[in-house]
């Protein structure tokens, strides 16, 4: 969190469209979110990644206007609209279950928010032709609702919460219902829509994967606080604290307490052994502090024997206990040798030419220290 | 394990399932949604038999001298029916009452079931229930003479309009005072009957409707009525036909003066012992009231009251 400034991404220099100032919003004495507070430049896409209730979708939903922030204030296009009730925002929306009108067609769906915006009647049909045909749904402007499927209906959905030209897109979660294979080829879908129309997008999911796809921005929440904005890779390689490191990738944890520090480079005692790390947090290291070193999946070499990994600076041995084939890698969950019930995960991404390792043989695992990214406990 | 060892209670279902698989062999099986269908089909088939005794004694006149029906076949109660002013007149009240009872109740208990549905406090919820369930503890009648304690003219409301220097105004034995009681006794199941239709449509259609530029009135009009379609030809459909073919209400609020069929078809069977007379009055409420209900199915559809997939 105390890092999010340094993590912030140079910025582009478009006018800001969303801003969010010091939002809290209080429920029966819950807070659900705290202190949020966030700048969006126009046209860009931003994910809001968290788990469930990390606050990601009650924020959301403060900015579409169904709730009312309980402190703070919410401006859109220097505007503050805390006070305005959804339908005088200027926001189109696609929530969760599509929430598209079952009584009407396609067409009448999209047709919806251009009536009820009072839209020059004789612009209308143009328009929503226009919009079916941007989400390649023009020969099936007459259908209903229910004669679509799961992927026509989101695109359906889509150019209704689009047609009339809004200032902010609101995404709640609408493709977690998808199939994987839909999921992520809508999520294609919406980053080449949205960029063919330059709308500001605000998009909120738990899927960590679609964060890191379609984002400009990605915001990390959690237990409703907002734990790091940055651009997705910047998130991933240099996560702001141990929580956004672990809901990010496949992640190992190793925590014991700080014996040596050299800069930015510690050893602490983890496990009973010595571990070297880096460290990723503001502040230096202190002698004799607990902390967390992560240590990503993919950052773990592995080899038959120690005498393969002299490259590496730490270098381990463990057994395995348990080998997973996935087609394009295996996941290996390997014991740590003298530090019973450590368990490291790792991944072998050339399972074609390698050897697959049976369960209780013993392997070596290397890494270099600044692949442990140590944070304060 | 042994078989003795098992548990008694198992030893028990096992004897019957044997029992069962021994008395309805397994090819029957098939046969048992049928036999299951039986006792609601023979209740129906018995009120067949009496509506074509019914039929049979509408077609004979009865002979005033030998206070017998007549012994052939003649459309003279019908004849009566059709020529006479006072039959159309209870026939033409009693289809506006039920018309104008169903939509008051519809209009009356669609905020009631939205507010029920739609509460987010789980203790209001509960009291618009009890509410609702309450009066079904009381039956017509005594609701009725209710009315007549509060309504009369030494009744409650008289006696507080007279404490404000108000003459006592005539309220009971008219045909308001009957519309009253009826949309009184029927919001119930027009409640019961919306509920459920209302709970089928997500408020997350709501919040799209509000996001997409409607105010509540305007996403009233577009999405929640139309949605709620199925729950309100269920409900309309329901008190229509019970209103049409009331009794308690017309007899007791309307002291006579304000018959609807059912009390002509009770006043021929059982006053003037004209039983073809009563039968045919019997007859053109069953069909005016199919006719109705035909009417609304086919510009409608069934609504709630239909079932399978392909319901509309």
């Amino acid at each position: 969190m105390t890092s999010q400034a340094e993590a912030v991404a140079p910025r582009s220099s478009l006018p800001v469209a969303v801003s969010v100032q010091k939002v809290d919003m209080t429920f029966d004495g819950f807070q659900a979110v705290k202190g949020a507070s966030f700048d969006l430049a126009e046209g860009r896409f931003l994910t809001i990644l968290g788990p469930s209730g990390s606050g990601k979708t009650t924020l959301l939903r403060m900015i579409a206007g169904f709730q009312r922030p309980s402190a703070g204030e919410i401006f859109i296009n220097g505007v503050p609209v805390s006070a305005a009730p959804p339908h005088k925002r200027s926001i189109g929306m696609v929530f969760q279950k599509l929430a598209l009108f079952p009584h009407m067609t396609a067409a009448e769906n999209v047709a919806f928010p251009l009536k009820m915006r009072r839209f020059d009647a004789n612009t209308i049909p143009e328009r929503v032709k226009r919009y079916l045909d941007l989400v390649q749904l023009g020969p099936y402007a007459d259908r209903r609702i229910h004669q679509l499927s799961g992927g026509q209906q989101q695109r359906v959905a889509i150019a209704r919460a689009l047609v009339f030209e809004p200032d902010l897109l609101l995404l709640d979660e609408p493709l977690a219902a998808l199939d994987r294979k839909l999921r992520e080829e809508m999520q294609l879908e919406f980053r080449r829509i949205q960029r063919e129309l330059g709308v500001t997008t605000i998009n909120v999911t738990h899927d960590q994967r679609e964060a890191l796809v379609v984002s400009d921005e990605v915001i990390v929440m959690d237990k409703g606080v907002i734990q790091q904005n940055a651009a997705p890779a910047q998130t991933y390689r240099t996560p702001a604290n141990a929580f956004v490191a672990g809901f990010i990738g496949v992640t190992n944890f190793l925590s014991g307490k700080v014996v040596a520090v050299e800069g930015a480079n510690l050893t602490y005692e983890a496990a009973g052994e010595a571990m070297q790390g880096h460290w990723s947090a503001p502040g230096a290291p202190q002698l004799g502090a607990t902390v967390t070193g992560a240590l990503r999946a993919e950052q773990i070499r592995l080899a038959a024997s120690v005498a393969e990994l002299s490259a590496c600076q730490t270098v381990k041995t463990g057994v395995v206990t348990d080998a997973i084939f996935e087609g394009e890698r295996i996941v290996y969950e390997i014991a740590l040798t003298g530090a019973p019930g450590t368990v490291l995960r790792a991944f072998d991404h050339d399972p074609v030419t390698h050897k697959q390792f049976a369960i209780g043989e013993t392997m070596a695992m290397g890494w270099n220290a600044r692949d442990v990214l140590t944070f304060p406990n | 394990m042994p078989k003795s060892a098992y548990l008694l209670r198992w030893r028990v279902m096992d004897g019957l399932e044997a029992l069962v698989a021994a008395i309805w062999p397994r090819h029957f099986h098939r046969a048992l949604p049928y036999v299951m269908l039986l006792p609601a089909v023979l209740l129906v088939l018995l009120l067949v038999i009496g509506m074509i005794q019914i039929g049979d004694s509408s077609a004979r006149t009865l002979d005033r001298s030998t206070f017998l029906p007549s012994d052939f076949y003649t459309a003279g109660n019908y004849q009566r029916i059709f020529t006479d002013g006072l039959y159309w007149s209870i026939l033409w009240r009693s289809l506006l009452g039920s018309v104008i009872v169903t939509a008051l109740c519809l209009v009356f208990a669609f905020p009631y079931s939205y507010l029920m549905v739609r509460t987010p406090s789980a203790l209001l919820r509960k009291f618009l229930l009890i509410a609702l369930f309450l009066p079904f503890f009381i039956g017509q009648v005594v609701r009725a003479y209710g009315w007549l304690i509060i309504l009369g003219n030494q009744g409650v409301v008289n006696e507080m309009l007279g404490l404000i220097g108000v003459a006592p105004i005539r309220l009971l034995y008219n045909y308001p005072a009957v519309l009253f009681g009826l949309v009184q006794y029927m919001i119930p199941f027009a409640v019961l009957m919306l509920a459920p239709a209302l709970t089928a449509i997500p408020e997350e259609m709501e919040s799209a409707a509000n996001s997409l530029g409607a105010n509540w009135w305007r996403t009233f009009i577009h999405v929640v009525l139309p949605m709620a379609r199925p729950g309100l030809v269920g409900a309309g459909l329901v008190v229509l036909t019970l209103s049409l073919t009331d009794f308690a209400m017309p007899a007791i609020l309307g002291g006579g003066s304000q018959d609807f069929i059912a009390n002509a078809i009770y006043d021929q069977f059982f006053r003037t012992s004209d039983q073809g007379m009563g039968a045919a009055l019997t007859l053109i409420l069953v069909g005016v009231g199919s006719l109705l209900v035909g009417v609304v199915f086919t510009l409608f559809g069934a609504g709630t009251l239909a079932m399978g997939r392909d319901r509309k």
